[in-house]
């Protein structure tokens, strides 16, 4: 990934699974059947004169409308993954995410509260887990999807142990 | 035990000092017997009125009060009576099932009659202590303790409700044990029988003039012209009168908006002492806040754009126990100051930031509250920023000083942002698509939850990019020298460091805020250097209150 305006200089960023973009395919792949099923049910009824007062813009616009956005969104699933990383440093984790929207955040050890590793059913069967840092701040918001459960598990005791190390209060 | 247990015979050789015999468990006591009735007067009311409803309605339909005559009459009142028996009998259960226990270290509170609960917090861990007065409270003589800790939600320790002095003096043992101070009142001035507050020191008393016309003047008078610019300009255009009718809901929102302000600002006092900040207000209900010092986790400086007629400015805080709430009592308690002049802000920053870091903070924080451009070294948003910020390209910017990071924005809207180094927990930095395209970038600071989230605004992303990766130093290094929890315990070196304070640190010493013994001069803070023109000492027009709750 090439280091973007914001990043630091001079940081590797791991990156995630690449099966994380594969479990968000799917997730994606099943969403954009699900929403075209039911916008698009208006236009079949319309077609097969079932229902022949609804208007046709209506029944045309509403499931071409959603088919544009979540194919963008589909396209840009592989980029979005990709821009996802994080860096161990000595003092602190550092974690970047977005394209358009970037955010590069810092987390010192000494300020997590709490580490946690949450792994849904989708996750599970790709093998991969969602490691979420808290400080008491809300506003840290440090979520980290689509690791690998090994690697999370390892990130996991990683942080705890450096954040025993190093711990501040408030 | 019985009903005076709040006041014990071994509370006062307790409250005498932190070294009872160790092996001896402190007694368990109980709050007054009065408490649950003025918690559950409500209920209590509510069956005041169902029953007096019924009268008043016979009464009415058979054209006078004719009360039911016989058996009828019999089981209106054995019903009655029985409900009263439950009732009584739900709160003495309650009530002699709340006990509480101050150790030296810990308090414990154990509560509820069917589902037991056992509470227990370290003294060290306090973020803040309030005591609050609802208006029945107030009209019995009794005051609610609630003892915060940084878990952002409820409080983690009530006491509803204790006699007002036992409160205060459960509140001042509290405090003496969490600061860790070896010895009790080294001053030993006033505490004699009146254990409340020894060394206390008003610095600022706001006048009722004062808090009406900072409401009248406030924010909410924007958005009320707004309003009814909005319904009179609908009305002009429909030309219908219904749109009118929208006014009663604005009308009854806005006066309940304005009537918080105004009761929770009332009466609006701080003063100082080694047990930190103390800040009291209220009109009916009445709170009396205490926050130990260095919890303060970043605060701002605000000013609504009618404010700039009289030049006032409020300050709002974030503590880690008081949480995000938004209503009345939580923003209240989040006040700092209600409405002061920048001479009483800076008064105010010297207490909660006793050393800023910087050689000139009159200079420096006047610039930051009112000023623009580059001046005072503040650095300002680049000239390309007018783009997304016409108005207030050259307000926004930030100041770093070797103890926190200031940051102003807002041209209409004037507020500074102040995070001490040692109080950042995490730092990202944003950019979207625009700004990535005018090469800037937002700096966010995270912070505890509160009613200040700071954020410097439109910098060059090269500049934020360096001043994220300084900023990660800073909090660092600060963190490592930063004040222990139990503040008068070892010493601050980050507070104590200070130039005019610049000795060695003393143990009972390096108390950031004003030495209880010194009742004239200011605190030993740099923002008010004594020869400063700005930060007079603290007045004290009036004799301060004998502890008024």
């Amino acid at each position: 990934m090439p280091s973007e305006a914001i990043d630091p200089a001079t940081v590797q960023w791991q990156h995630v699974s690449p099966k994380y973009l594969r479990l968000r395919l799917l997730s994606w792949g099943l969403e954009t059947v699900i929403t075209l099923l039911v916008t698009g049910l208006p236009l079949v009824l319309r077609l097969t004169g079932i229902w022949p007062g609804y208007p046709a813009w209506l029944a045309w616009g509403l499931p071409i409308f959603f088919a544009a956005t979540l194919l963008w969104r589909g396209l840009l699933l592989p980029r979005q993954v990709r821009a996802i990383g994080y860096a161990e440093r000595n003092e602190d984790l550092l974690l970047r995410r977005g394209i358009f929207f970037q955010r590069t955040l810092v987390v010192p050890y000494g300020r997590m509260q709490y580490v946690d590793v949450a792994v849904g059913p989708l996750e599970r069967a790709f093998g991969l887990c969602t490691l979420k840092l808290h400080t008491a701040a809300p506003g840290t918001n440090a979520g980290l999807a689509g690791l690998p459960s090994a690697e999370g598990a390892r990130l996991r005791e990683h942080l705890s142990a450096r954040g025993e190390a190093q711990l501040a209060g408030l | 035990m019985s009903a005076g247990a709040t006041r014990g015979p071994g509370e006062e050789p307790e409250a005498a000092g932190p070294d009872p015999a160790v092996g001896t468990e402190p007694e368990w006591k109980r709050v007054h017997p009065v408490s649950p009735l003025v918690r559950g007067w409500i209920a209590l009311a509510a069956l005041a009125y169902f029953v007096g409803r019924d009268q008043v309605e016979s009464g009415f339909a058979g054209g006078g009060m004719d009360l039911p005559a016989g058996s009828a009459l019999f089981w209106t009142l054995l019903a009655l009576g029985v409900a009263l028996v439950v009732i009584a009998g739900a709160f003495f259960l309650s009530w002699w099932f709340t006990r509480y226990q101050l150790t030296h270290d810990h308090i414990r509170v154990h509560s509820g009659v069917v589902v037991r609960r056992q509470r227990q917090a370290r003294l060290d861990r306090v973020q803040a202590i309030d005591i609050v007065q609802p208006l029945l409270a107030r009209i019995f003589g009794l005051a609610e303790l609630r003892f915060e800790v940084a878990d952002a939600g409820e409080s983690a320790v009530r006491l509803a409700f204790l006699r007002l002095r036992d409160a205060q003096q459960l509140r001042a043992q509290i405090l003496e044990d969490a600061s860790g101070a070896e010895e009790t009142h080294p001053d030993g001035d006033g505490d004699a029988g009146d254990a409340t507050v020894p060394g206390e020191q008003q610095v600022l008393a706001l006048s009722a003039g004062r808090v009406i016309a900072s409401v009248l003047l406030s924010g909410t008078t924007v958005l009320l012209v707004l309003a009814v610019a909005g319904v009179i300009a609908l009305t002009a255009l429909t030309g219908e009168a219904a749109s009118i009718a929208a006014m009663v809901p604005i009308i009854f929102g806005f006066g309940s908006a304005y009537w918080n302000l105004f009761s929770s600002g009332f009466n609006f006092r701080a003063s100082v002492s080694r047990e930190g900040i103390r800040l009291r207000s209220g009109l009916l209900d009445t709170r009396a806040s205490t926050v130990p010092p260095g919890r303060i986790q970043a605060l701002a400086v605000r000013q609504p754009p009618l404010w700039r007629i009289p030049g006032w400015y409020s300050i709002s805080v974030n503590v880690a126990g008081y949480g995000a709430g938004t209503d009345g009592a939580s923003t209240a308690r989040t006040r700092l100051l209600p409405a002061g002049t920048s001479e009483e802000v800076l008064r105010m920053l010297a207490l909660v930031l006793p050393d800023p870091g910087t050689g000139d903070p009159v200079e420096v924080f006047a610039a930051g509250i009112s000023g623009t451009g580059p001046a005072a070294g503040f650095t300002v948003s680049p000239r390309r920023a007018r783009w997304l910020s016409p108005l207030s390209r050259r307000r926004n910017g930030y100041l770093v000083t070797e103890t926190a990071l200031l940051s102003r924005h807002g041209f209409l809207w004037r507020s500074l942002q102040v995070v001490p180094h040692s109080r950042t927990q995490s730092l990202a930095l944003e950019q979207g698509p625009v700004a990535r395209r005018l090469r800037l970038a937002d700096l966010v600071l995270h912070s505890t939850p509160g009613p200040v989230s700071p954020r410097v605004v439109e910098i060059d992303a090269d500049t934020a990019r360096q001043l994220l990766h300084e900023q990660a130093l800073r909090a660092r290094t600060a963190r490592r020298r930063d004040l222990p929890e139990q503040w008068l315990r070892g010493s601050g070196p980050s507070l104590a460091k200070s130039p005019p304070a610049g000795t060695a640190p003393v143990p009972p010493s390096p108390t950031p805020v004003a030495p209880p013994s010194t009742p004239v001069s200011p605190p030993p803070t740099p923002v008010s250097p004594p020869s400063a023109p700005v930060a007079p000492p603290p007045v004290s027009k009036e004799e301060p209150p004998h502890e008024h709750r």
